[in-house]
């Protein structure tokens, strides 16, 4: 039958992607890897490997369980899986924390941890990426929106391949000429890759989808879109064509991707321009504060790119241009992702808590559950934070950084705390919170009686 | 289910020859018989004559006609749906649904936000009898309702209209509440 039913896994999904966004964000406040030590040090590596797998990475997984039937229409396919897929992928990134520990001095620790933790997350997103694969096909001919996210599981696949290569290499596990080819050059591809391919690609997607949802704007594919679609897969398929020849012909490589950065940045600007022109047709007259809050994650992301674009900005964002992927990273990819996580899970959590009396009984309304007027605090908070930690990282200023990483860290914490109070209805007044035969949601597990 | 049948529903008919004879002006009739259409139902119209300005105006909401002459100088036209793009998607239990009855409530909710147009579909069907037809005008194809709809005994088709603005749904009231 069509339709979408709630993901049991989301909210574990969402829970541990938080968890690991909280303790990237202390380790960026305490001093640990970036700009303390240089970017190939292995803290700094650890760092990078809990935000991007740990937060960005399960947010994503998670977030796909309950979207990716909402974008085709049709019920997700090995959803069994859910469950082990998040154990795999957690336990393959503390594993590989354990490998970059042992190989940064901590002796009681072996570098073997590194590929065997690789392992374990080729795994876990091998499963993720084959139930949301045989999902897509299922669904022939693809929305435009989910060959976003098709195209994004292709880079997922990359990245998680290549990152396997550089922990065989690093640990002593395997000894080639060919890899160690691969790990000089190649970490740019890895982290673009990720970064672009599968996570901003994906996020770009399900963004389509999501926006004229929430606006209700017409949801029609426009040239923009169609033309951006292209940019992007050009893109990706030249930074793929490097990975090959970051091995075999390394001088070709500058020229690809000096092309694959301006196609990107024409995706960027395309992209900005249909986000402008959802806004401008929307029904809807007052935009709630996932969208506010997922607009500014937009400016970043243009604002990030077109600098990146500059190689004059690009060398003044110190090394490997910090400061950009910086903002990259926590100024679009975190500030979208916590912004949808404000409506996605009060809605799952109205949704499961409600949707069994609908129209029975009154339930509150889905606004009902949160408090927009401090989570707006919150939010600029937080982009407030995220900017003048970009800055410090320009202006080389470890003093300044860490206090911008604190007030960051307070703004997620705070965050969190909002989506806790959505998910225990704190809002909601005691009398009518939890109706009458219906159990209370877990705070983050899967719901265990069998889904009718 | 049959989905063969629920792909082709009867056509609905709409004779206007009384309208016109009684000096009554058809079109809003028409307009009325047209919206009241279940996903992929033709539309089977008898005249006086050949009504050459309604093709136009019924191609513009994606109907194709075939018109034919019959007894007296009368003509009967078919306007079918070219619903192309726009399958119709059923529960699991809809028993052919052109045998449905006529809807008794309508809801436009095309205006609202989501979740509210599934509080207020579950809401209207709470206060119907069982057997009875529920459609509903909505901006989005409703897929959290799906699995409501099914836990509730109700069954549902619906799809799309030509332009892919607007999703129609009927749903008729289960006899087995849970």
């Amino acid at each position: 039958m069509p339709g979408a039913t709630l993901s049991r896994w989301t909210m574990s999904y969402f829970a541990a992607a938080c968890l690991f966004l909280v303790i990237g964000e202390c380790m960026l406040a305490a001093g640990y890897g970036y700009p303390f030590e240089t970017v190939a040090a292995f803290g700094t590596l650890a760092l990078v490997h809990v935000l991007a797998i740990g937060w960005l990475g399960l947010l994503m997984l998670g977030a796909l369980l309950q979207f990716v039937p909402v974008l085709v229409a049709v019920p997700l396919r090995g959803e069994r899986l859910a469950g082990p897929t998040l154990l795999l992928v957690i336990a393959g990134l503390l594993l590989l924390l354990g490998g970059f520990a042992a190989l940064a001095g901590a002796t009681t620790l072996s570098p073997n941890l590194l590929p065997i933790g690789a392992v374990a997350l080729v795994t876990g997103f091998a499963l993720a990426a084959g139930m949301f694969a045989t999902t897509l096909f299922a669904a022939r001919p693809l929305p435009h929106p989910a060959r976003f996210v098709a195209a994004g599981l292709l880079a997922l696949m990359a990245t998680v391949l290549i990152g396997a290569c550089f922990a065989a290499l690093l640990s002593g596990a395997i000894e080639s000429d060919l890899l160690t080819a691969l790990v000089v050059r190649g970490v740019p591809l890895h982290a673009a890759l990720g970064l672009g391919g599968w996570l901003s690609f994906t996020a770009i997607g399900v963004s389509y989808r999501l926006l004229p949802m929430f606006m209700l704007a017409p949801d029609d594919v426009r040239p923009t879109t169609k033309i951006a679609w292209w940019a992007g897969i050009a893109a990706l398929g030249l930074v793929a064509a490097s990975v090959g020849l970051a091995v075999i012909g390394p001088s070709a490589m500058a020229g690809l991707l000096v092309l694959a950065m301006l196609l990107t940045l024409g995706l960027t600007v395309l992209y900005g321009v249909d986000a402008v022109r959802l806004y401008r047709q929307r029904r809807r007259r007052a935009v709630e504060l996932n969208i506010r809050a997922s607009y500014a994650a937009f400016v970043a992301l243009i604002a990030s790119v077109a600098m990146f674009a500059l190689p004059a900005m690009r060398a003044a964002a110190g090394e490997g241009a910090a400061a950009l992927v910086y903002l990259f990273f926590f100024g679009w990819l975190s500030g979208l992702g916590l912004a949808q996580l404000y409506k996605i899970v009060p809605f799952l959590t109205w949704l499961e808590c409600y949707g069994p009396v609908l129209g029975r009984v009154p339930v509150p309304r889905v606004q009902d559950l949160v408090s927009e007027r401090r989570a707006s605090l919150w939010f600029c908070l937080y982009h407030a934070a995220v900017s003048a930690a970009t800055f410090s990282l320009f202006m080389g200023s470890h003093p300044s950084f860490r206090i911008a990483a604190l007030a960051q860290l307070a703004a997620t914490i705070a965050l969190i705390a909002e989506f806790l109070r959505a998910r225990n209805l704190s809002a909601v007044a005691a009398a009518s919170r939890v109706p009458i035969g219906v159990p209370r949601p877990h705070l983050f597990l899967p719901p265990f009686r069998p889904q009718e | 289910m049959n989905p063969a049948s629920a792909h082709s529903p009867a056509p609905r008919e709409l004779d206007v020859r009384p309208i016109l004879k009684s000096g009554g002006e058809p079109f809003q009739a028409i307009m009325e018989a047209v919206s009241g259409l279940k996903p992929g139902q033709p539309l089977r119209l008898l005249a006086p004559f050949r009504p050459e300005p309604l093709f136009k105006v019924m191609a513009g909401r994606g109907f194709a006609h075939a018109a034919r002459e019959i007894d007296g100088g009368d003509w009967e036209v078919l306007f079918t749906p070219e619903g192309a793009g726009s399958p119709v998607a059923f529960s699991a239990d809809a028993e052919d649904p052109e045998v449905w009855p006529d809807p008794s409530v309508h809801l436009d909710l095309t205006e609202l936000d989501p979740p509210e147009p599934m509080v207020r579909i579950l809401s209207a069907a709470e206060g119907m009898q069982a057997g009875e037809v529920l459609f509903a005008l909505l901006s989005r194809e409703p897929l959290f309702l799906y699995p409501e709809l099914a836990k509730r005994g109700h069954q549902w088709a619906g799809n799309f209209d030509e332009t892919r603005t607007t999703f129609r749904i009927f749903i008729r009231v289960g006899k087995v509440k849970a």
